[in-house]
């Protein structure tokens, strides 16, 4: 008996859960209909999509031509871009009629040679009579890390919070970038043994001197500035080295006042024709 | 048991009798009890046989009802998933895709400078702002032929469009565009500022602000109160350079009756600097501020 006792709570047991089984499981009739039903919309949606399939496809050439050509326009190729979006109302104390919503924003991308990483956040507050927008958080991180110039620049605009200031300075810099770089190249391949670019094509310096003149050494450093409202200039200065007799012979004094004479030069010529003028100083006289 | 007793009269046997009677009454009963038992147990047992069964019965139908259930719902989700597995895999990726380079495009605003093809060419959306502050944006709409026109925009006529256009936007659109949004923010800038200080530091003001639609000359009259004293100057705001938020001229000339102080003269000169450097509804910030500080130092 003892044994039969046994068996009955097993089966009772069993039981149990076999109808705690059943109950997870939907019933056969109720099984059959949600089939129906999910097979025809999937097969409904299905036909859209196979119908759209196409279409999809050739949608996403447009999408990627116009993204390419607004990247060609702005000369920004943003790679990478996500969005989160959070109704503050839930979590803060907010008036009736008001709305807050914190949208937290990542972007990347880069700019020729200039690689970003963007997070910041906008807060935006809906009241009865207008919608406002305020950047509340800004962080920057840019590749290549030297350059200095750019480095000061991403904390102002940081501080600020000046997320279009950012991509304006950042465009205008890598303009006169890439222009003092296709310069200096422009005049080492013209003047091979006058011109020296000792850190390559993207040096801030240019270097002159020639055999035909030796000790005679004019550098032209060309820095790209930016300034406390991002605007970016270029800075361009001369330096002389003149052997010691040279400088005893020049009683007008050209060599001491060369560096102010070639800003002057520089206001007058333009940038290349000044570089040129130099360059032609020191260079060979048959050139 | 007394009556065994009282009738017995002879002695030996009658004890004996009833004694074995008893003894056979009590194995009666005893054979009772147990048949009774047993047939209790006997009873249990069926019983619990019977229900036995009947929990088999039920468990295995229950059993089957799962297995049924089980099996309908696998076919239910197989259903929808057959050969079609693969375009539907291919499908999603596409989608996403297509998600993201949407997202992309949107994204393009935050860089100030967006665009959409139109189909004689495209409309430009310039972006403006002012530390952090989401302010106004423009749009150009260009026509991609050649030369390059402009079909029609929404910026003010007091930028200079068409010198800006006259310079870059047959060789360089680029630079075009970028130096209308330069033109355009800092605009936007100084229009905020002026509209700040309107808006909350008119009680530091003693006479309306005077302003150009471009933003770039105001002029106003404000007092610096210290105590019951009043120092009321007059401030002159000249913006030379269109593309910037901060002017390039600033005069400050004391208002009042008698001449300044030389710690007045100093404030004076001090104001000048502010202007210059420091956007102007956050000088007046700074005044009302001081303002507070100056009355506390009076107090004490």
């Amino acid at each position: 008996m003892d044994a039969q006792r046994a068996e009955v709570r097993a089966l009772e047991a069993e039981i149990a859960a076999l109808q705690r089984a059943c109950e997870e499981l939907p019933a056969p009739w109720e099984g059959t209909a949600r089939v129906r039903k999910s097979f025809q919309e999937t097969h409904q949606s299905d036909s859209k999509r196979w119908e759209s399939s196409k279409d999809l496809k050739s949608h996403l050439g447009h999408l990627k031509s116009e993204l390419s050509f607004l990247s060609t326009l702005t000369g920004f190729n943003i790679r990478n871009y996500t969005k989160q979006t959070e109704d503050l109302a839930k979590t803060e104390m907010t008036e009736e009629g008001i709305k807050k919503v914190l949208q937290r924003h990542r972007l990347s991308g880069n700019c020729h040679m200039v690689t970003f990483q963007l997070e910041f956040q906008i807060l935006e507050i809906q009241t009865k009579e207008n919608l406002s927008s305020v950047i509340t958080d800004l962080n920057i991180i840019m590749e290549p890390t030297e350059y200095l110039e750019l480095s000061e620049f991403v904390s102002r605009a940081e501080e600020r919070r000046d997320l279009f200031m950012f991509f304006r300075s950042l465009h205008f810099f890598v303009e006169w970038y890439e222009y003092r770089k296709r310069t200096f190249k422009h005049f080492k391949d013209k003047y091979p043994d006058t011109v020296h670019l000792s850190e390559g094509s993207c040096s801030s310096c240019m270097e002159i001197h020639s055999a035909r003149r030796p000790g005679f050494e004019l550098v032209i450093v060309w820095r790209i500035q930016m300034d406390e409202e991002g605007k970016v200039s270029p800075k361009l200065d001369l330096l002389t080295k003149v052997p010691g007799r040279a400088l005893e012979l020049d009683r007008n004094r050209v060599i001491e006042t060369a560096p102010q004479s070639f800003r002057t030069l520089l206001g007058v010529l333009g940038i290349e024709a000044a570089l040129e003028s130099l360059i032609k100083l020191l260079c060979a006289e048959n050139d | 048991m007394e009556r065994a007793h009282t009738i017995c009269q002879d002695g030996v046997s009658s004890g004996g009798v009833l004694a074995h009677l008893e003894r056979l009454e009590a194995q009666v009963n005893k054979s009772h009890k147990k048949s009774e038992e047993l047939q209790s147990a006997q009873a249990e047992e069926s019983a619990l046989e019977t229900k036995i069964h009947q929990l088999r019965h039920i468990r295995d139908k229950l059993r089957a009802e799962v297995k049924q259930r089980q099996a309908r719902a696998k076919a239910s989700s197989a259903n929808v998933e057959p050969d079609q597995t693969v375009e539907i895999s291919e499908q999603d990726v596409l989608e996403r895709k297509q998600e993201n380079m949407k997202a992309i495009l949107q994204a393009y605003h935050f860089t100030g400078l967006s665009g959409k093809v139109t189909s004689r060419g495209v409309c430009v959306c310039i972006s403006t702002a002012f530390e952090g502050n989401l302010l106004d944006s423009y749009f150009v709409d260009l026509v991609i032929q050649k030369p390059l026109q402009i079909h029609h925009h929404s910026i003010p006529g007091f930028i200079p469009l068409e010198k800006i256009a006259a310079k870059y936007l047959q060789t360089d659109i680029q630079h075009f565009l970028f130096s209308l949004c330069e033109y355009l923010n800092a605009y936007s800038g100084r229009k905020y500022q002026a509209d700040q200080l309107q808006s909350d530091f008119a009680a530091l003001l003693t006479g309306p602000l005077q302003r150009n639609p471009l933003c770039n000359l105001l002029s106003f009259t404000y007092k610096v109160d210290l105590g019951d004293r009043s120092f009321p100057f007059c401030a002159r705001l000249l913006y030379k350079d269109l593309t910037r938020t901060l002017p390039t001229d600033v005069t400050v000339t004391y208002q009042g009756m008698e001449t300044l102080s030389t710690a007045w003269e100093k404030q004076r000169a001090s104001h000048e600097t502010l202007f210059c450097t420091v956007p102007l509804h956050r000088v007046f910030a700074s005044f009302s501020r001081e303002g507070e500080k100056l009355d506390l130092s009076l107090a004490s």
